[in-house]
């Protein structure tokens, strides 16, 4: 489960350059036509079982048991630019008729994992798939189950206690997640050579009365970022969104996700690119309005919303909109300052305003400027920022031009 | 401003996986046993109204304990790889907390989580690799300290 070297990456973009205007050969010789890097992102009310979503960008992901026709086109799959990986509901996959299979440790455990998501959290096992999006194939990729059957070990106490036991299409508003941000794996490093393993991976004893325990895993066993996996366009990904029509909301929008940056004719950087490293953790550094706190920062096409804390703001009365902000003037604008870490270390000033979702006609899946995040230590740029954006995500140690991931961009 | 420190190793099992008896409303000695627990090394800062006891760990996990005059916590926050086991900091205020999150009834994946009771104060927040957050029992505020003091 090799990782794709930087340099396999160069040659191609080169060899694609160099037949750009041609009939796919080169003075070389002969090579294979670019892969279709493009698939379609759709903002709407979601999959049918959930509750009508607002603000998640979906995509649709084939999956497939390893080197088998056993396939499934699973739609609805949230986009998520702050997570690494892909997680499936168990039941739409059993719906599918798609078994995957386990991924074991060393003393042929299961393998499961417990992640948290804000106010949730997910359980289940890590399994492996081929996952197809645009022309483009992760072989052999861990994967997670999200499993919402109860057929595996049961989580451990932890799992569930720090937060609600999200594992279902309705806990979600999607049948999958799928994480494409600036890491490969999910945990990296932190998880394969603790000297008391984190609470993230596990390795349990088989059926529904399994035995959990902690263990680190090794990164190429880790649940990991398809893209990072793919042959080629294995860079990075642009998230390209149209401005909405609606200021009261628009019913759906059409956008698209392209894989590789730099590599192909249609992923090009563009002059003026303000490129965010990251830290270790994924994120750069915001100031928020003209203060002086630094908050972690990133740009995350899973929240629904611009997500930060400002008392000064009105939260919404509910019963509707709880937890965001019902500004008593708005739009009220506002911006913040982003500043990246290590040698991407641009700063760049972004205006935004927040409005009152209470405007936001009924049934609409795509809102402007909705934001909440009241008590946040962190500055959220989510989904209202990709509307009308092109913006650009560096996977770690891969290169495009000038550029080495971790980054963000716009 | 006195500043005054020391230092404390010891074993037990992780704080993530419970098994000390340090939480919100606990005393000072249970600030200890989370430092145990933790595999931790804790400081203390003194301030004007409440002390401060930080633990660190190798893992990359921080949790700050706010101490007030009488001895009991009254605040903590986090940030790390994971959370931490909010069983074990919340203590008595488990319940609650889970109870409120329950009755959120928010589904989509959601990156900060704010739960306020009357008499408990939960933020929480992050992604995958970094989480961070605070719990404080607003009645025990000391007077005069600015909330934005307690992360």
């Amino acid at each position: 489960m090799g990782r794709k070297s930087q340099i396999g990456t160069a040659l191609l973009a080169s060899l694609l350059g160099a037949c750009v205007g041609g009939n796919g050969t080169t003075a070389a010789g002969k090579m294979a036509p670019p892969v279709l890097n493009t698939t379609t992102l759709t903002v709407d009310a979601g999959p049918s079982a959930g509750g009508g979503a607002t603000n998640h960008a979906y995509v649709t992901v084939k999956v497939c048991q390893h080197a088998s026709t056993q396939c499934a086109s699973i739609d609805h799959v949230l986009l998520d630019t702050a997570s690494w990986g892909l997680r499936l509901v168990g039941s739409v996959l059993a719906a599918h008729s798609v078994a995957l299979a386990p991924e074991r440790d060393s003393s042929n455990r299961g393998i499961e994992e417990c992640v948290t998501f804000g106010a949730g959290q997910t359980w289940g096992p890590v399994a492996l798939a081929d996952v197809t999006l645009a022309g483009e194939t992760a072989t052999n990729l861990p994967v997670q189950i999200m499993d919402d059957s109860g057929a595996g070990a049961p989580p451990p106490a932890t799992c569930g206690a720090n937060g609600t036991l999200i594992n279902s299409v309705s806990g979600f508003n999607a049948n999958g997640v799928l994480g494409v941000g600036v890491f490969a794996q999910d945990c990296g490093a932190a998880c394969t050579t603790a000297s008391t393993p984190l609470p993230l991976y596990y390795g349990c004893s088989s059926g529904t009365a399994g035995v959990c325990t902690a263990e680190n895993m090794p990164l190429d066993m880790q649940v990991t970022n398809p893209v990072a996996m793919f042959a080629a366009d294995n860079n990075g990904i642009i998230v390209d969104l149209p401005n909405l029509q609606n200021a009261n909301g628009d019913a759906t929008v059409q956008g698209s996700l392209l894989f590789g940056l730099d590599t192909q004719t249609d992923n090009a950087l563009p002059a003026g690119l303000t490129v965010l490293g990251t830290n270790a953790s994924g994120d750069f550094t915001a100031t928020y309005n003209g203060g002086t706190t630094l908050l972690p920062s990133w740009i995350d096409s899973g929240s629904d919303a611009y997500d930060f804390d400002d008392s000064t703001i009105a939260t919404c009365p509910g019963p509707t909109f709880v937890g965001y902000y019902c500004p008593a003037n708005a739009p009220l604008p506002l911006f913040a300052v982003n500043t990246g870490n290590g040698a991407n270390n641009a700063s760049s000033t972004v205006q935004f305003a927040v409005a009152d979702p209470r405007s936001f006609v009924s049934g609409a899946a795509a809102l402007i400027d909705l934001a909440g995040g009241a008590g946040s230590s962190n500055f959220i740029w989510g989904m209202p920022y990709f509307y009308g954006r092109k913006i650009f995500v560096g996977i770690e140690q891969r290169t495009a031009g000038a550029y080495t991931g971790p980054y963000f961009a716009y | 401003m006195a500043v005054r420190s020391m230092l404390c190793v010891a074993a037990v099992a992780l704080l993530w996986s419970g098994g000390a008896s340090a939480h919100l409303d606990g005393d000072v000695a249970s600030v200890q046993a989370d430092a145990a627990a933790l595999y931790g090394l804790t400081h203390a800062t003194a301030l004007l109204s409440y002390d401060v006891q930080q633990i660190d760990t190798a893992a990359g996990l921080t949790v700050r304990e706010f101490v007030a005059r009488d001895g009991t916590v009254f605040a903590l926050s986090w940030t790390g790889p994971v959370l931490p086991d909010m069983r074990q900091l919340l203590g008595q205020h488990f319940g609650d907390y889970t109870a409120a999150l329950a009755a959120l009834d928010q589904p989509g994946l959601r990156r900060s989580v704010r739960i306020a009771l009357p008499g408990l104060v939960v933020e929480s927040g992050g992604h995958l690799r970094a989480y961070s957050g605070r719990a404080y029992l607003p009645a025990r505020v000391p007077d005069g300290v600015s909330l934005s003091e307690l992360r």
